[in-house]
Order: structure tokens, then sequence, then C-alpha cells
């Protein structure tokens, strides 16, 4: 059965970085792979796991819970293009299979008039009602198991000839393993097999699956140790000789991103994982939005046009 | 640089467990891991105080940091020293990985996080993240010039002209009193609804 899904874009995304907004409707649309997939005007923030979860488990899960329903009562599975709103959406799926957390949670959301209860299955054994918890996706895994590689080679017109690319996987991600992961959080290889079906090389580097520094509130209350934990990152990718970097988290691009300005060195581009694939697949990369990124992207986009 | 961070937001910890040398019982509260297992971690006095989780913590690499010392403090019950570590933890979840006593040192700090909040110790980001959320629905402020960019995008504007960006902020409203969040962090003068 073809999935269909809701795009979950959360909070960075739309307000810091709009070109990865656009390059994953862009892939994810007609001009792309055509998949079913709508939005909802309705979505808050995930809430951002860094905060609330940190603070107040109760409210940060009835939140969650809220966008969930959303996605719930559309039938649609949640495509999260961000690390924390998987982790934070994902890891409401989970404490909400816990019946009494379910009860306490739908009775405060009676009070907007909603009720979480999971997605029914469609079977027609028993007279039973199952329900299955909201399925919250991530972009990457998407793309690598429901598109699949082989589908993305076909796309890609203008493969990334000679471009290296180091690609970052990030915390949330891969950790923690106590809820469903979708590969080996020790030897994760979906990022990398992506930029390989775009024609790119991914290089190895030392601490690959090292913390960029932003997560957990750190980057918000102590930006220098958060930076420090991101040049050692960066100077273990620029000794592998990477072109650029690549994510699939618009939180660790954000931090890449503004660390690297405070470092004396020029900085390698970041990027999103879909802008590569875009690139690959022959947009214009001035729909891009790099001009919002700090490190300008201009290297790369030179070495990709053969200069 | 990194000595200063470390004075500042890990709270001196190590100087002072050892400049006061005596730490007699009426520092200690006995029901401090209880505590923290309200709040959602596991039980600390399961810890072997192997260390694996601070080999493996990426903070502990750049400060005095150390997240076994950390647990060895809350299974003492010297809860003053640890509420001044609170926000340094990247959740990496690494510790959780290593440990082989299954305590998910992360979860800890969590809870030790929860614990602070409700003890009044609130970083500034927190309540701005929290009046974004009610004002805007969102934790990251909409920025004017990435408005500009949107529509050079054709992407559609970021809510507040939306219709139905008034019921996701009543909504959101409604969430966050009816848990007194609002009260906990100090933003109950933002929520209008």
């Amino acid at each position: 059965m073809v999935s269909s899904y809701v795009y979950f874009f959360g909070c960075v995304i739309p307000n810091r970085y709009p070109g990865v907004e656009y390059a994953v409707r862009w892939v994810m649309g007609k001009e792309g792979f055509n998949l079913d997939v709508k939005d909802h005007q309705e979505f808050s923030c995930c809430p951002v796991p860094g905060i609330f979860y940190s603070t107040d488990k109760d409210t940060w899960l009835l939140l969650a819970a809220r966008n969930l329903v959303l996605a719930q009562d559309d039938r649609r599975q949640v495509l999260t293009v961000c690390n924390g709103c998987l982790a934070s959406l994902l890891k409401a799926t989970e404490y909400l299979q816990d019946p009494k957390a379910m009860g306490k949670v739908n009775r405060i959301l009676a009070q907007i008039g909603k009720k979480y209860t999971g997605v029914p299955r469609v079977s027609n054994e028993g007279k039973r009602k199952v329900f299955d918890p909201v399925k919250v996706r991530h972009y990457v895994e998407v793309m690598a198991n429901d598109v699949g590689l082989d589908a993305i080679t076909a796309k890609a017109k203008r493969p990334l000839k000679n471009i290296r690319v180091a690609a970052h996987y990030g915390c949330h991600y891969l950790r923690p393993t106590e809820r469903t992961t979708f590969e080996d959080p020790n030897d994760p290889v979906m990022i990398d097999r992506i930029v390989e079906a775009c024609g790119g090389i991914s290089v190895d580097y030392e601490d690959k699956l090292d913390c960029c520094g932003a997560g957990g509130g750190v980057r918000s209350h102590i930006v220098e140790l958060a930076n420090s934990l991101t040049q050692d990152k960066c100077e273990n990718i620029e000794a592998a000789g990477a072109d650029c970097i690549v994510t699939g988290c618009p939180f660790c691009l954000l931090q890449f991103d503004n660390a690297q300005k405070s470092f004396s060195k020029d900085g390698l581009p970041v990027m999103h994982i879909s802008q590569l694939q875009a690139l690959a697949m022959g947009i214009d990369p001035i729909s891009l939005g790099f001009d919002t990124h700090h490190v300008s992207a201009h290297s790369l986009l030179r070495k990709l046009r053969g200069l | 640089m990194m000595g200063e961070v470390e004075k500042t937001f890990i709270g001196g910890l190590h100087e002072q467990l050892t400049e006061e040398k005596v730490i007699d019982e009426s520092q200690l509260d006995p029901d401090f891991p209880k505590l923290i297992r309200k709040f959602g971690g596991k039980d600390v006095m399961t810890c072997l105080q192997c260390g694996n989780c601070t080999g493996v913590c990426p903070i502990s690499l750049k400060i005095d940091y150390k997240t076994r010392n950390i647990i060895k403090c809350c299974q003492f019950g010297l809860k003053k020293y640890t509420l001044g570590t609170r926000w340094v933890c990247a959740t990496c979840y690494r510790c959780y990985e290593h440990c082989p006593a299954d305590l998910n040192p992360a979860e800890v700090m969590i809870a030790l996080r929860h614990i602070a909040v409700r003890e009044g110790i609130i970083p500034p980001f927190v309540k701005t993240a929290a009046t974004n959320l009610v004002r805007y629905g969102q934790s990251v402020k909409p920025d004017p010039e990435i408005e500009k960019i949107r529509k050079e995008l054709g992407l559609s504007k970021i809510g507040i002209d939306d219709p139905a960006f008034g019921k996701v902020i009543r909504e959101v409203g409604v969430l966050i009193r009816a848990t007194k969040y609002d009260r906990l962090i100090g933003i109950q003068e933002e929520v209008r609804w």
C-alpha cells in the first residue's frame, strides 16, 4: 500500500531555513517523486524536547498529542524533516501507548474538542476495534525506504560528480535506542546511501556520530560550549577533505552554520539532505534559499558546475 | 574561555565540593533519589559508578562536568550542588547507550531540570521559547527578513494572518493553562485565552 503523509516542518525550517522547506516540497512534489503528501495549517511546535520535555513532561505530552491528533484524524503519517520533531513526536506516541497516560491526556484534550486514540486498523477479522499509534517518520528514512535508492538515482539528472560530502546524522535520529530506531544507531547508513544515490562521494571521518553541540538547550544556554563541540567536528570533517556537510536535522544545520561563522576560517557549506538531493535532481540553486545560510554555498555550486 | 563557562554554568561544583571539605548531614536530602524518580528518572541508586557515561559524554571532554559525579551527588542527596549543573547536558543519549546498569543518565539530567524549574531556577531561554509558543504557536520567533525570502520562493506566509492560526494559539493556550505551565515558568500574562 502506498503511504500518505502530512508535512511537519516544525519551527526552525520555516522560520530560519525556508530553502529547506522549498527543497522538501520540490523533491516530494510533482517535479520529484510525486508522493501523496499534504499540509496541515494547525500544527504547533512539536514541542521542542530541549525546552518542554526538559521542564514539564505533562505539558510536553499534551502539546505533542494535540499535533498527533491532527495527523490521526487525517489518517496520514507524520513526515518530519527535523530530528527534534521526530524525537518529540515519536516519544509521545510511545508514552500514549500507556492507557493511563492516554486517558489523562484525553481528559484535558476534551477541552479543545480533541481525542487521541491512534489510527484504527483496517481489518475485517473480529469486531473489536484495534488502534495503532500514529506513525511518525523522518524524511531521510522515507527517502531510503519508501522512495528507494534506485528511484533517487533515476531522478538524479545532474549527478554530484566528484562532490565529497560529510554526512552528519544528529543524536536524536539515532538515540535513545529504547524507542524504535530506523537503522543501526552505531552504524547508520541512510544519509550516506542517499548521497551516493545522488552520485556524490560520502566521506568517512573521525567521530562521525558525535553530537553537533546544539541539543538539549546547550546552544541556547552556553553558545561557546556548543561551538567548541562543533569545532572538533568541523576539524575532523575538514581533515577528510569534504566539500560540504549534509545533515537531516535543521537544528544541527543551524549549529554548524552559525558556529563556523565564529571560527576564523571560511568554513564548509552546510545543507539539509533535501537541498543536496534537489541539486542532484536539477533544481535551480536560487530556489534553495542559500542566502539565508551564513556560510556561503558558492564554493560547492562552482564545483558542481565543473568550474 | 571554557574556565569561565564552567564557573558560570556548572555552578563551580568541583570547587564547592573540595572547599567545603566536610559535608554534614544537614546538606543531604535523603528523599532526593525518590524525587528524581517522580520526574521520570530511573533509580540513581542502581548506578555502579563505572564511569562509562563520563567517558562517552561530549560535554565532559570540554568542561569539568562529569556525569558520574553528578549521579553520585544524586545518590547522596546533594541537591544544592546537582541543581547547578542542570542545563549543560546535550541529551545526546550516548551515556544511556553505554550504561551497564541501564540507568539512562540523560533522563536523570532531565529530571534534575524538572526539579530545578520547580525551585525557581529557570533559564531565560525557556521563558523565551514558551512565550514564543503561546504567541506564535512556534518556539522560534518569526523573522520579517525570512518572511520576505519565503515570499520570493513562493512559500506560504507563516501563521499570524492565517485564520487557522488564531485557533492554534487558542488551543495551545488552553493546554498550557490546564497544566499550569504558564505559572510554573512565569509567563501567565502572555496567555490571553
